[in-house]
């Protein structure tokens, strides 16, 4: 036993304040005549018994009433495996502990945003992780990680406070490297003891790869919920030369779910958004909507899934660039098959005859897409022109046949290429849009555009297969024109936009960790296998646990309680006239 | 001056108030005679003689009604003395009936001093011959008894002149007494039997063998009865030099028992050897306490 004021036992010598009194007292009674004394002494003769008992028994209990209420005052602390609530609950002993390093691991991922039993599943996550919180005393050292995976150190009062206002957050927490940093942590620390608590809706696809077990430190995991409801999300929705493909994630077998496509004309007001396809999708699938005809210019869109238990992933941004028509100029020598592909395209409005872009076996003075001179002799020329524009690529030596493939261009993919010379780079492969044989067929660099075949059926399939024309339009309106950059990145749904002078140049789309769709839980040997040395426990255990190595109680309350008593068994004793 | 309320159901203390031990006692008797309409007392302690002819105006109380039966004929029972009852009153004036439990209240010696005084009169007004012994630790004063006229202004100044004494010997005065009672007649203590009981009984029964009616009146102050005082008290024996530290709260029970048991002994005891017992609080009124001896 231990005392957390030990200096107020000093104060046990009251204990014999109550013998004191009690001879004080007799000194000096006061003195009266009473002449039936002898009927006195009679009553006193045949009660000297039991008064002498009462008197010992009282001189007993007030003897203890003083010691147990000082012992109280020095707050004696005993070892107990019983949990306690911070700073007294008001039942059973409170409970403190040794100094203790502690790591609360709080997910606050989309996931936790999950509505479960009619309640947030991280309002619960947030109730124990300020349960653990509230029990740390002074001396201990205290770490809360969020979903950024940031390890925040702070005073219990601090970290109450960003407890209280985590939000759910589109990221994702990989929770193996967070509970092993968290674990790390505590383990660096000097103190008698160390403790991770983990509570997160330990989602499958949070745990990933890996395990964490790191010596001497206690990992407290919650166990995962018996029962999440079924999901869908939006993964993806992505705007290509084929329209806007969409990609459902959600609960692996879950059923199909309703979803529309919307777009807003650039510089409108969102209101002015109007439906550009509806369509079916379960999670795992991935559906293509085909958009209609769209003037020049930045398109933003969404994707929208009926709501369900999980919000968050119930709608995705998209946006749409619409480019004016590349104005191309083709030299005589690009063959038939370009010019009449060509011809078709002016037709349908997406060339105009112009110089922007220059088609041919030379260098034009803009934009140029540089075909192979039909006379090998010419290679030389072209290459010098090439090297003097100050591009990387150019001609060489003849390759043999291949396949055509392309991560961009689809339409070009598994096209036969009979006839073809090598493109040779000075810097690796950097500009590369199609090769053959893993070889670059088409590549890029900065306005030109070097083919390695030309488009003629002699040197290649591709003229007579059905994405030539779209392949014709690709490569003027995006490949030789350049691409404004769409990127995607894990954040609060919105859009960024970049740009250059009074040019949109690029855009960020925002939107959830795609995984987070997926509320299956992870099974106990999955957990287990992340956390070798973790216990998995349900908020009782949880609640037991939690300090548990170190855990002793404060038991001045029952010393309280006791000596109440004990004042109340005097009471009666002093009050019984017999 | 006496008040003209029944005084004999009075509080002691306030008729007291009223005058001296005469003027009280006076009231008290009238009040208490005018309640029962005829003397208490009559044909107390007499003994038979004779019969003779039954005369006009003769009380038909004392009319022979077996001879009446046997005989037809109308004969009165003669009893000698029969106006002439000898009576002794034992007045305990030690110190501890100078004592009481409230100044509100009389003491035990004044509440007897009234009482006695009371009974006299009554006594001698049914020309019954009425004397006064008062003790102590020894005898201090007797007055013979006597019928004739200012026999009670002489027992009235017999208890004014006696001072509060000091120890208790009831035996010794008894015993005196039974030399001066020739013939039987009626002996009344009164005493708060403060005293050596054994020797106080022997010589009740010493009087009792010899002829005489004896009565035992127990005065007690009701502070005696039930143990009050602050939280611890040293309580003294005025007769003697003998004290107690004592807690009243926590010994009150067991003392009130012991008084219950100690009047419960003395009745029983005076029961035993055929003594009357009367118990008397000093706050009961005199006529009351005179009832009770009626």
């Amino acid at each position: 036993m231990t005392f957390l004021h030990p200096l107020a036992l000093l104060g046990l010598a009251a204990a014999a304040i109550p013998a004191l009194l009690h001879l004080l007292e007799r000194r000096t009674p006061p003195e009266a005549e009473f002449p039936p004394l002898r009927y006195l002494r009679d009553a006193e003769r045949q009660s000297a018994r039991r008064l002498r008992l009462r008197h010992l028994l009282l001189l007993i209990l007030r003897t203890a009433l003083v010691a147990v209420i000082v012992l109280a005052a020095a707050r004696p602390i005993l070892p107990t495996r019983v949990g306690g609530g911070s700073g007294g609950s008001g039942r059973g002993p409170t409970a403190v502990h040794a100094p203790t390093a502690l790591a609360v691991v709080l997910d606050n991922s989309l996931s936790a945003s999950a509505v479960v039993d009619g309640r947030p599943v991280l309002d619960r996550l947030k109730a124990l992780a300020r349960a653990s919180l509230a029990q740390a005393a002074p001396g201990d050292r205290l770490w809360l990680v969020l979903a950024d995976g940031v390890a925040r150190a702070g005073s219990r009062e601090a970290l109450l406070a960003s407890v209280d206002g985590a939000t759910a957050t589109p990221q994702r927490l990989d929770l193996v490297p967070a509970v092993g940093g968290a674990a790390r942590l505590v383990a660096a620390e000097p103190l008698p003891a160390r403790e991770v608590h983990v509570l997160s809706d330990l989602q499958r696809t949070a745990l990933g790869a890996g395990s964490v077990d790191v010596p001497g430190v206690a990992e407290l995991v919650l166990a995962p919920p018996a029962r999440v409801p079924a999901n869908r999300g939006v993964a993806a929705a992505r705007a290509g030369d084929g329209g806007l493909t969409i990609a459902v994630s959600g609960t692996p077998g879950a059923s199909a779910a309703p979803l529309v496509a919307r777009v807003q004309p650039p510089g409108s007001a969102p209101a002015r958004a109007r439906e550009v396809g509806r369509t079916l999708a379960a999670p795992g699938q991935s559906v293509t909507l085909p958009l209609p005809p769209l003037a020049p210019g930045w398109w933003i869109g969404e994707v929208l899934l009926d709501a369900d238990e999980l919000r968050g992933d119930d709608r995705r941004l998209f946006v749409v660039r619409v480019a004016a028509p590349a104005s191309v100029t083709a030299e005589a020598d690009v063959g038939p098959f370009l010019s009449a592909a060509l011809a078709v395209l002016r037709v349908a409005r997406r060339v105009v005859v112009g110089g922007e872009i220059a088609i041919g076996e030379r260098l034009g003075a803009a934009r140029s897409i540089v075909l192979p001179p039909g006379d090998p002799a010419l290679l030389g020329q072209v290459n010098r022109a090439l090297a003097a524009r100050g591009v990387r690529w150019h001609f060489g030596p003849p390759g043999p046949p291949g396949t055509l493939a392309s991560a961009d261009l689809a339409m070009v993919r598994g096209v036969q290429v009979n006839r073809r010379y090598r493109l040779e780079g000075t810097e690796g492969d950097s500009g590369v849009v199609a090769s053959v044989n893993g070889e670059p067929w088409l590549v890029r660099d900065g306005g030109v555009v070097l083919l390695g075949s030309r488009l003629d059926t002699t040197w290649t399939a591709l003229p007579g297969a059905p994405g030539f024309v779209p392949f014709v339009d690709a490569l003027a309106n995006r490949i030789a024109r350049g691409e404004a950059p769409v990127a995607e990145a894990v954040g609060a749904p919105r859009l960024q936009f970049f740009t250059r002078g009074a040019d949109t140049v690029g855009a960020t789309v925002f939107g959830p960790d795609p995984r987070e769709s997926d509320l299956t839980p992870a099974t106990p040997d999955e957990v287990r296998r992340a956390f070798p040395g973790a216990r998995l426990l349900d908020e009782a255990g949880l609640a037991a646990e939690r300090f548990a190595a170190t855990r002793r109680a404060d038991v001045s309350g029952l010393l309280l309680g006791f000596a109440l008593l004990l004042a109340a068994i005097e009471l009666a004793v002093a009050s019984m006239s017999r | 001056m006496v008040d003209s309320r029944r005084l004999d159901l009075l509080d002691p203390a306030e008729v007291a108030r009223l005058g001296g031990i005469e003027i009280v006692a006076q009231g008290v008797v009238e009040g208490f005679l005018a309640g029962i309409h005829r003397s208490p007392f009559r044909g107390f302690s007499v003994e038979f003689t004779e019969h003779r002819a039954y005369q006009p105006g003769d009380e038909l109380r004392y009319l022979d009604w077996k001879i009446l039966a046997r005989a037809d004929r109308l004969f009165v029972k003669q009893f000698e003395e029969e106006t002439n009852l000898r009576a002794m009153i034992l007045l305990d004036a030690s110190r501890s009936m100078a004592w009481r439990g409230d100044p509100a209240r009389l003491t035990k010696r004044g509440y007897a001093d009234r009482l006695v005084a009371a009974l006299a009169l009554i006594l001698l007004r049914q020309r019954d011959a009425t004397g006064l012994m008062t003790f102590d630790e020894a005898v201090r004063q007797v007055i013979p008894a006597r019928v004739k006229a200012g026999q009670w202004t002489r027992l009235v100044r017999g208890l004014i002149d006696t001072p509060d004494g000091l120890g208790t010997a009831a035996e010794t005065a008894l015993r005196q007494l039974a030399g001066l009672l020739a013939r039987r007649g009626l002996v009344v203590l009164v005493s708060d039997l403060l005293l050596d009981r054994g020797l106080a009984l022997t010589a009740l029964r010493y009087l009792r063998h010899r002829g005489h009616q004896v009565i035992v009146l127990h005065v007690m102050d009701p502070a005696e009865l039930e143990l009050a005082g602050p939280p611890e008290v040293r309580f003294r024996d005025p007769e003697s030099a003998a004290s107690v530290v004592v807690r009243p709260r926590e010994l009150a029970g067991a003392y009130a028992a012991t008084v219950r048991r100690e009047i419960a002994g003395w009745r029983a005891a005076c029961r035993r050897h055929g003594v009357a017992y009367h118990h008397i609080r000093t706050d009961m009124p005199f006529g009351m306490a005179l009832r009770l001896l009626a």
